[in-house]
């Protein structure tokens, strides 16, 4: 009984999210997009950060390798958009495996760092990759190809990542409720007694790094063809400190708050801008001090006062 | 030849800005374990500062002396840094909260200064003047800006009065105790909250001398914290961050490996912007004790 209500309420809340898409204007349906966007990053950030305690700031640079991958294999060099597509998320997952496995032997906040100095020279690499990455300048002018026929154009695209959201997040609470989401939180509260339990500290470590690194790839790709434009500025540190205030704010370590707070900070500006001008970011810093100072379960331990006496 | 030397006095003035940035993080890194990354808005902090008190931007007509300028910038950033410290790290402390907690609350006290340095001073680079004019100067064969040798006369006095506190007084014995075991520190009667009040100050107060340094170079700029932050940490992690001398080492060998790497290396420019983060990544991952080892407790 339980398992069709809850199918039923996963249905009801995507087609809502999805109705939503045919009724926005142009100007409107662009902020929806890129708050899915924000909406889906938010999500797999917080499973790493929240869930298994590990700060790593290379989550833009994944989705930068997965929308660099298939915007240049699908369109500079020619292939099958479905071929592109696969090989682009097979890159980010080799990728940050291969990142993970020196990286999570690292303590505490270095694992930070090493991810800071790795999304750095991605930033390097495709501002220096001439004519294949477009250097400083990015790519533009390409389109999304149509699939056996099908052409994903309009409000139907938006659909398409209100399916990305939904996927991401039913994909993360899955795991979240399995074992080895229960080894991911012991990981975070206590390494030494989760390995003491039987746990591979190191293993699940770098499985949740790859894994929400790829769900990163999949959004930076579905990024790409929203503008249809991208170019190296998007995936840089900037954001990042964005998305971590984001799952701060919104309360780290719960699927609610990740997506509470990307929705709240993403739009907040919208307000702020004109009355404070630029000066929202400043707001935004306040807030996450205030955050982590008075309420380290964020607006979803307003939200809900029993995951507030369960996440400290 | 020439150009060689004169590369080496450049790139020994970067190195020491570097240091300045590795010694700020390591004064606060050593005693309470906490990454202080808003150490590079700090430098940003003491340039813009440095700014308003030497040109008429804030008081028309009055230009005040660099005397007031080196007085007053250290002495601003030590108050910052004191309330940063008693405003975020301090309450997570006394709730007995991570320390990463406090690393993420002082990203957002990052924010906070760089967006405040922007409605502060707009977003437009301030040029800030060099207190010895711009002429160039020659000390047998190293010739370089007059500005370059001010930095490396300053950093090499202020690294050799931080070695002699660590080395020589009861302070610095303090400060090495609780960095090598808070609670023994604190059951042999240390001030805790004391030692880490002036942590912050010291910290705030070289970062923002760091920052008044580099301004006639690099202009006074909002967006000139954050490099100097990563550039400053790799510094650190280059070196150690165990010693003082492993800052200033560290800060040479990363400034040496950039300019040097720029010149002569046959790769394009654009890509020595990575040589930082190449460094951090082999450090971290190759030797994580830098290259000067961190003291065993004795």
């Amino acid at each position: 009984m339980r398992g069709v209500r809850s199918t039923l309420v996963w249905l009801a809340a995507i087609v809502a999210a999805s109705a939503l898409a045919f009724w926005l204007g142009g100007y409107a349906t662009d902020v929806y997009r890129k708050m899915l966007i924000w909406v889906a990053l938010a999500l797999s950030y917080n499973f790493l950060f929240g869930i298994v305690g590990q700060v790593a700031f290379s989550h833009f640079a994944f989705a930068g390798v997965g929308a660099y991958g298939v915007v240049i294999l699908a369109h500079k060099l020619g292939m099958p958009f479905g071929a592109a597509l696969v090989l682009a998320l097979a890159l980010c997952a080799l990728l940050a495996f291969i990142v993970a496995l020196p990286s999570t032997r690292l303590e505490g906040f270095y694992l930070a760092l090493a991810t800071l100095a790795f999304s750095q020279l991605v930033i390097v690499v495709i501002s220096e990759g001439g004519d294949l990455t477009g250097g400083t300048g990015g790519i533009a002018n390409y389109r999304l190809p149509s699939v056996f026929g099908y052409a994903i154009r309009g409000p139907w695209y938006t659909v398409l990542l209100v399916l990305l959201v939904a996927f991401t997040l039913w994909t993360l609470r899955r795991l979240d409720y399995s074992a080895f989401g229960r080894a991911c939180r012991a990981i975070r509260d206590n390494a030494v007694a989760a390995a003491a339990m039987g746990v591979d500290v190191r293993r699940v470590k770098v499985q949740a790094f790859t894994l929400t690194s790829t769900l990163a790839g999949l959004a930076g790709i579905a990024y790409a063809y929203i503008d249809n434009v991208i170019n190296p500025p998007v995936f840089g540190l900037e954001n990042i400190f964005l998305l971590l205030f984001m799952v701060i704010v919104g309360g780290s370590g719960s699927h609610v708050g990740a997506i509470v707070g990307a929705v709240f900070l993403y739009l907040a500006p919208f307000v702020l801008e004109p009355i404070v001008g630029h000066g929202f970011l400043l707001v935004f810093g306040v807030l996450v001090v205030l955050t982590i100072l008075f309420r380290p379960s964020g607006l979803a331990g307003l939200l809900n006062r029993r995951t507030a006496r369960g996440t400290t | 030849m020439e150009d060689l030397l004169e590369l080496v006095v450049s790139a020994t003035a970067s190195g020491c800005i570097y240091a300045l940035v590795a010694l700020a993080y390591l004064l606060i890194l050593r005693p309470t374990s906490v990454i202080n990354f808003a150490v590079g808005e700090w430098a940003a902090t003491g340039a813009f500062i440095g700014v308003a008190i030497l040109t008429p931007l804030i008081w028309p007509r009055l230009e005040g002396p660099y005397w007031l300028a080196l007085l007053a910038v250290p002495a601003i950033l030590g108050v910052l840094g004191w309330l940063v410290e008693a405003l975020t790290v301090r309450p997570l402390i006394r709730r007995g909260a991570s320390v990463t907690s406090s690393i993420l609350a002082l990203l957002g006290v990052l924010i906070i200064f760089r967006e405040g340095l922007t409605l502060l001073f707009g977003a437009d680079p301030l040029p800030s003047p060099p207190p010895l004019g711009f002429k160039r100067v020659a000390f047998g064969p190293f010739a370089g800006g007059s500005q370059q040798f001010l930095i490396i006369g300053v950093t090499f006095v202020l690294f050799a009065g931080a070695w002699l506190f660590f080395e020589r007084t009861i302070w610095g014995r303090a400060f090495e105790a609780v960095a090598l075991n808070r609670r023994a520190a604190a059951l042999m009667g240390i001030n805790l909250r004391l030692v880490t009040t002036l942590a912050f100050v010291s910290g705030g107060m070289v970062a923002g001398l760091a920052g008044l340094l580099m301004s006639p170079l690099t202009s006074a700029h909002y967006m000139m914290g954050l490099p100097i932050a990563i550039q400053g940490f790799t510094a650190l992690v280059i070196g150690g961050v165990g010693r003082v001398e492993g800052a200033l080492l560290g800060g040479l060998v990363l400034a040496f490996v950039e300019q040097f790497g720029a010149r002569y290396l046959p790769i394009p420019s654009g890509l020595t912007l990575g040589f930082p983060f190449v460094l951090l990544i082999l450090f971290l991952f190759l030797r994580p004790s830098g290259l000067i080892s961190p003291r065993e407790a004795r």
